[in-house]
């Protein structure tokens, strides 16, 4: 069992870049300083790894350190795993008085009654984030440490963020802990993936800045920034520029947008062709999938149109996607008045 | 033969009356856009003698305050500046707002003990009924519970109950980063708290006879709407000295009725703070 959770310490720390090794062994704090000081950061990854390994037998390390170098690895990097948004429901309206040691005695519990073989860790950050790691086994074998899922819960808010990694069929139990611990009534998910937890975060916590019609200055478009420019080159759609920036700008704002990786837009509208084309004989739904895909895609949609590459404004169903808090929508035909139904979330 | 020459002719023609009819058609549309042209440039030079007249008016005569500064130019930005100062009370007040095409945006400036903090906003649309569009909440203010009882009925005590619950929050949050801040070498150990801030949990230090005592601290604030806590537990080891239970529950007094810094900084000078 040591040389198992030792292995997989030194493969932790193999997944750090070697520059940041230093540090993230000081915040976890099992090693000594002294024992620190032994170690060479200079010689390659390999021969690091090693290095720490043995200094851990050493100190006996046990799973539940190994979870916690674990645990401060994906809260350092935390974009490596692929996060999913769950809503829990509450129907009930009395004051929450959210209490940890309660929450966290509740989870393993119920976690535990249903299935003996986990390993659970929480670790509290201080923007009242609590992390917790799940590593699945099965009643007939031991957790599998490299299997882990991730729990990001901020008290009092109905917001849980999950990275459920490979084993997605204990998904229902962990919801239903979830749901038990936190003394909500449901869990469901919402359609808003991400690779960037923060984002996501920035997203449903309405923590990006959003262009408020008020009075502030603050909010007001950036209009006295006038760029250096040629005095010979003539804007001749000076009306037209300003009018895309002002209209970009009240889609999007003026601040930093949340990061999200890809909008995806899965189509079951009838295809309406010209009658005379006569394209399809049966009157079906033509089902499409358009995916928009971006290292940054919020920023690039800002980018089209000042590049002239879509008109102003951009479609709704683009804009939208901070404010109704999804990158996954269906779209139906137009049933009623507004334009485009959205399914509702 | 004949027919194919008849064809031909027939085609021609029919091309030809076909051109006649666009050039017919644009001629039209030409003469069209003429008279537009004209009636468009009767209506720039009446706006234009408009235009002239009023900046006659205000060439004239106008309220001038200052009597140094008489150009229309000094007025106007007087004006602002006083507009300006007058946006700034209002959004000094708390609560300010603007009217927008569909509705209302607020703007909810909170503040605790004459520091200012976070501002928070809503935008309303009014029709069919208020429904908030947007906002910037924070997701552990109950929103939805505050809309549900007042949003439709009573706005003003809505923007009342809302703006009492951010302000009662930002004075909880502060009192307890002040505690880190100032007092971190009294307290034991990590502050546990919440998202909303309403249950503290520490331990803390006193000195009694030179000696050290660890107090454990629980502090309960039912009342969302306020920054002093609803209920307070102090306790001690079991096994501390009798005097000691006095000093727990001056301190559950104190902490029940003033801010948790001040009321650290008054234990502080009266030398009861232990290390």
């Amino acid at each position: 069992m040591d040389e198992t959770v030792i292995e997989y310490i030194r493969r932790t720390v193999l997944k750090v870049p070697r520059d940041e090794i230093k540090a993230m062994l000081q915040t976890w704090g099992f090693l000594s300083e002294a024992q620190l000081q032994t170690l060479n950061f200079h010689q390659t990854k390999e021969n690091i790894s090693q290095d720490v390994a043995q200094l851990c037998e050493e100190n006996s390390a046990g799973i539940k350190q190994a979870a916690v170098l674990d645990m401060i690895y994906n809260h350092i990097y935390p974009n490596k795993r692929m996060w999913s948004v769950y809503q829990m429901i509450k129907t009930g309206e009395e004051t929450e008085f959210f209490d940890i040691t309660d929450f966290k005695k509740k989870f393993k519990r119920r976690l535990r009654s249903a299935l003996k073989n986990v390993t659970i860790n929480f670790r509290e950050h201080e923007d009242n984030a609590i992390w917790i790691r799940i590593a699945w086994g099965t009643p007939y074998t031991r957790p599998n440490q490299y299997k882990t899922s991730y729990v990001v819960y901020h008290s009092q808010t109905p917001y849980v963020f999950i990275s459920a990694s490979a084993l997605k069929s204990n998904l229902p139990l962990l919801r239903q802990t979830l749901v038990f611990a936190s003394n909500y009534h449901d869990i469901r998910e919402m359609e808003l993936r991400s690779h960037s937890l923060n984002s996501l975060k920035d997203i449903v916590f309405k923590r990006y800045i959003q262009n408020f019609q008020t009075y502030c200055e603050r909010s007001l478009p950036k209009q006295d920034v006038a760029p250096e420019t040629d005095s010979r080159i003539i804007q001749s759609h000076k009306d037209e520029k300003e009018r895309i920036e002002r209209l970009n700008w009240e889609a999007f704002g003026d601040g930093p947008l949340p990061k999200l990786e890809y909008a995806q837009y899965v189509l079951e509208t009838m295809f309406k062709s010209d009658p005379k084309m006569d394209v399809l004989d049966k009157k079906e739904p033509f089902r499409c999938l358009v995916k928009f895909s971006s290292p940054h895609l919020l920023e690039s949609l800002k980018a089209l149109t000042p590049a002239g590459m879509a008109d102003a404004p951009l479609s709704p169903l683009l804009t939208c996607i901070p404010q109704k808090a999804r990158n996954y929508f269906k779209i139906r035909e137009k049933k009623s008045l507004f334009p485009g139904s959205f399914v509702s979330p | 033969g004949v027919f194919a020459h008849l064809e031909m002719l027939e085609a021609q023609a029919h091309k030809e009356a076909v051109k006649k009819e666009e050039t017919d058609q644009q001629e039209e549309k030409l003469a069209r856009l003429k008279a537009r042209v004209e009636e468009l440039k009767l209506q720039r030079d009446k706006l234009r003698t408009k235009v002239d007249l009023q900046q006659g008016q205000l060439e004239k005569g106008r309220v001038v305050l200052d009597p140094d500064q008489t150009s229309p130019q000094a007025a106007l930005e007087w004006k602002i500046k006083s507009v300006k100062s007058m946006l700034k009370i209002f959004y000094l007040t708390g609560i300010s707002g603007k009217l927008t095409k569909q509705g209302v945006c607020f703007c909810i400036s909170t503040a605790y003990e004459g520091t200012y903090f976070d501002s928070y906003y809503l935008d309303l649309f009014i029709k069919p009924q208020v429904w908030i569009h947007r906002h910037s909440i924070p997701p552990f203010i109950p929103l939805e519970q505050i809309a549900k009882k007042y949003l439709k009925t009573d706005i003003k005590r809505f923007m009342a109950v809302l703006s009492d619950h951010l302000n009662a929050y930002v004075g909880r949050r502060y009192q307890a980063e002040q505690l880190q801040e100032h007092f971190s070498d009294w307290i034991e150990g990590a502050l546990q708290r919440n998202s909303l801030c309403n249950l503290l949990v520490f331990n803390y230090t006193v000195a009694r006879e030179s000696k050290a005592f660890p107090f454990s601290v629980r502090l309960l604030y039912g009342d969302l709407c306020c920054s002093l806590p609803t209920e307070v537990v102090v306790s001690c080891a079991s096994d501390a000295p009798a005097s000691l239970a006095e000093m727990a529950a001056a301190h559950s007094d104190l902490f029940r009725s003033t801010a948790l810094h001040k009321a650290f900084r008054s234990i502080q000078g009266t030398g009861e703070m232990g290390n």
